[in-house]
């Protein structure tokens, strides 16, 4: 079980800031979307401009391989705006 | 939203080598401790307070750079701003800026506030802080219009170094 965590415009869309998901240990980034966007469709619309950051590092929605353990935090990143 | 002070010490080996001995009373011997405030916060904060921060007797420079918000965009008059902060990781990213910038310039204390208003950097490490904040560090911004709203995204790729 791992932690999701939503911000700005994908927390609007899913209409949640955070959810608690099982996937397993060993998956794709890609993949971990995919299990994501099934829970949410319309997540769909932001796929592109999206970017995941597992443990606080930033990890691209590709083919590589996350090693999670339970309670790890992943978060949806759209677009940054600060500065 | 909850605000974050950071305040850090670092120091190197010949630093503490130098550490206060009671019999010196020349303070010139003193090495000042190189700091970093790091401050992601919606409340405000005055500019010339972040410029006390970072003051030092040691530097001959305070570099800043003081960023502000606009009243429009494409024609529609922004009304109010929201934001969200991802907390924990900004405060990170902003911590690894820090370590990129005393890796490449001589800088004595750094000051990063981050909420409606500020940030300081010293001198060329200005330009780099910047940059470099707007593609990692996770913060929003969404522009509330009369009628509609909008999330900004910085126009910088992601920049992730491989």
């Amino acid at each position: 079980m791992v932690e999701v965590l939503y911000f700005a415009k994908s927390a609007e869309i899913t209409g949640v800031r955070s959810e608690t998901i099982s996937v397993p240990q060993e998956i794709k980034a890609l993949q971990l979307w995919k299990e994501i966007e099934t829970r949410h469709p319309g997540l769909a619309d932001v796929r592109n401009q999206i970017i995941f950051a597992v443990r606080q590092e930033y990890v691209e929605l590709g083919d590589q391989l996350l090693l999670l353990q339970p309670g790890d935090e992943i978060a949806v990143i759209p677009p940054i705006s600060g500065g | 939203m909850s605000s974050l002070e950071i305040s850090s010490s670092c120091f190197n080996q010949e630093t503490k080598l130098l550490a206060f001995e009671p019999s010196r009373k020349d303070m010139d011997e003193v090495e000042e401790k190189s700091k970093e405030v790091i401050n992601v916060t919606t409340e405000k904060f005055p500019v010339d307070e972040v410029s006390q921060l970072v003051i030092s007797p040691l530097c001959g420079a305070v570099s800043l750079f003081v960023g502000t918000t606009r009243n429009n965009f494409e024609g529609k008059k922004v009304i109010s701003l929201e934001y969200e902060v991802y907390l924990p990781m900004a405060e990170n990213e902003v911590k690894k800026i820090c370590s990129d910038i005393r890796q490449k310039w001589p800088v004595k204390h750094i000051a990063v506030f981050h909420g409606l208003a500020h940030r300081a950097a010293s001198l060329e490490a200005v330009s780099y802080a910047i940059d470099t904040l707007k593609a990692k560090v996770p913060i929003w911004q969404k522009e509330i219009y009369e009628e509609s709203s909008s999330w900004k995204g910085n126009r910088v790729l992601w920049g992730i170094q491989q």
